[in-house]
């Protein structure tokens, strides 16, 4: 009896954790779809497929030593990633990592980076948002 | 306790009290340990070093009481009427004809003079090696590391001429050995010497033990409370405080967040002024959060602190100002280490300080602290 009030009483607040970070997600998606129709106008909606293509795709213009998102993150986004210093970073696949692309602050300061680093731009809106579909599907 | 009687077998007499001889027999074991890991042994070993010394500074402590206390042979007084007599000793001794002695010739009285006078020199610039190099003892909360420089190199300095008076101590035994037929090693053990009687001083002064005790137990008395208190300070110019939490998160994410302490006020200056390619790749951080680091960094950089890592890493590469694993100090001290091992995990970047020294964290970098994990080569 005790176990199972303390199971759902332990239940109630994950299922709200898992709800907010899922609502956090949502927000960020849908702000990058706005911008994506805005930066141009036959967008429809985010691919999967073209966030896997782009996720594994070698890019040019960017830093010779991490020419790809894979470069550091692996080719499987469930597993742990590493930087070129050694460190450890937390798998990228929401499935891993439930709290992934929930924090807009952190989700624009390591796109800012991380796409300056591998492809010397910025990323366009639509390829962040194929990137966390893609990886919201692993 | 050592009346003459007693002690004297036949032609043999006592001349080394128990207290003198097992003085002898263990600082030759206190000092082959703080040799060897003073000289050759990797710098973990430093603890090591450290209680060998302690162990000598005692040995010595006893030793300067014995001189007063100890039987007629232990005495200061006899080693200075030996010395004393060295202008009648050394020609004889060149002639291959030394005159019998009982106790330390002169000439071994002087030796022992002299290896008393280097390592009691040889502690105290230890204990000054420990305080402001390496910022432990009892010295820590008083000398700074230039304090400590000075005294190390009179301790390595010391420590070299201590070699060099072990090599002439030994060859002077084995002469009197071989010339006089007198077994010193075997009477270092016994205590018993065979010796012409005419040498043999006919009162010899009993050893005092329990004088030599009290005095011992005043000095620890005395000393004991100045060395807690010493203790108690806070070693001098080393940090206390954690990292700041946020150059912890945002630069110890994707590197080791390295100690302030590790790079001079310039260097940090030119890193956070161009995050935006820092070592090849975009740190960029909000201006905001990159002024409250860089702030930190500023007031707790090597000039700030006055720990062996921070005086030495003030000195960065010319060609490379930035990178603390280019210092010329870093380089050093690293130069054993392969790169395959810096390859392999769980080292895996010559970065990741915390991965051989426990207490990188927190920028002391003590000697003890250093553990090379057991590594496993490159997977494919």
């Amino acid at each position: 009896m005790t176990s199972r009030l303390l199971f759902v009483a332990l239940l109630i607040p994950a299922i709200g954790v898992a709800a907010l970070a899922s609502a956090g997600r949502d927000g960020i998606v849908s702000a990058l779809s706005a911008q994506a129709k805005q930066d141009n106008s036959k967008f429809t909606s985010f691919s999967a497929e073209a966030g896997k293509k782009f996720w594994f795709t070698a890019h040019v213009g960017g830093k010779s030593d991490t020419p790809s998102c894979v470069t550091c993150h692996t080719k499987d986004a469930r597993t742990m990633g590493q930087t070129r210093a050694g460190k450890a970073i937390d798998p990228m696949a929401v499935s891993a990592n439930p709290n992934r692309f929930t924090d807009p602050e952190k989700v624009a300061k390591w796109f800012g980076r991380n796409c300056n680093t591998v492809l010397g731009r910025e990323c366009t809106a639509e390829e962040k948002g194929n990137v966390i579909t893609y990886l919201m599907s692993q | 306790m050592a009346r003459h009687s007693e002690h004297s077998l036949g032609s043999e007499f006592f001349i080394w009290d128990l207290p003198t001889r097992l003085f002898h027999w263990v600082l030759v074991i206190g000092v082959a340990v703080a040799l060897y890991t003073g000289f050759l042994a990797p710098a973990s070993w430093l603890g090591i070093h450290l209680f060998a010394g302690y162990a000598i500074a005692v040995l010595i402590v006893f030793r300067l009481v014995w001189w007063k206390f100890g039987f007629e042979y232990s005495r200061l007084a006899a080693l200075v009427a030996a010395i004393r007599r060295l202008p009648q000793f050394l020609p004889a001794l060149i002639r291959l004809k030394p005159p019998h002695s009982a106790g330390h010739n002169p000439a071994g009285s002087a030796m022992i003079a002299l290896l008393i006078a280097t390592l009691s020199l040889i502690v105290v610039t230890g204990f000054m090696v420990e305080g402001g190099q390496e910022k432990q003892g009892v010295l820590a909360g008083v000398l700074d590391y230039a304090a400590g420089s000075t005294a190390r190199n009179l301790h390595s300095l010391s420590a070299n001429l201590l070699l060099g008076l072990i090599a002439v101590h030994l060859a002077g035994v084995a002469v009197e050995t071989v010339l006089q037929r007198t077994p010193l090693v075997r009477g270092m053990i016994s205590g018993r010497l065979p010796l012409p009687l005419h040498v043999v001083n006919p009162a010899p002064r009993p050893a005092r033990p329990l004088a030599a005790a009290f005095i011992l137990s005043a000095i620890a008395v005395a000393a004991a409370p100045a060395a807690l208190a010493l203790l108690r300070l806070p070693a001098r110019g080393v940090p206390s405080a954690p990292l700041n939490l946020a150059y912890a998160t945002e630069c110890g994410a994707c590197h080791n967040a390295f100690h302030p302490s590790l790079l001079p006020r310039q260097s940090w200056a030119a890193i956070m002024a161009h995050l935006g390619d820092h070592f090849g790749e975009d740190a960029s951080l909000s201006p905001a959060t990159a002024a409250g680091i860089a702030a930190y960094l500023d007031r707790n950089a090597a000039e700030a602190w006055d720990t062996e890592p921070a005086n030495r890493l003030r000195s960065v590469a010319a060609a490379e100002p930035l990178r603390i694993t280019a210092a010329p100090y870093w380089i050093r001290k690293h130069a054993g280490i392969g790169a395959a091992t810096f390859a392999a995990a769980p080292i895996k970047s010559k970065t990741n300080c915390a991965a051989c020294h426990g207490d990188a964290t927190t920028g002391r970098f003590d000697d003890q602290a250093i553990a090379i994990p057991p590594t496993q080569a490159k997977g494919p």
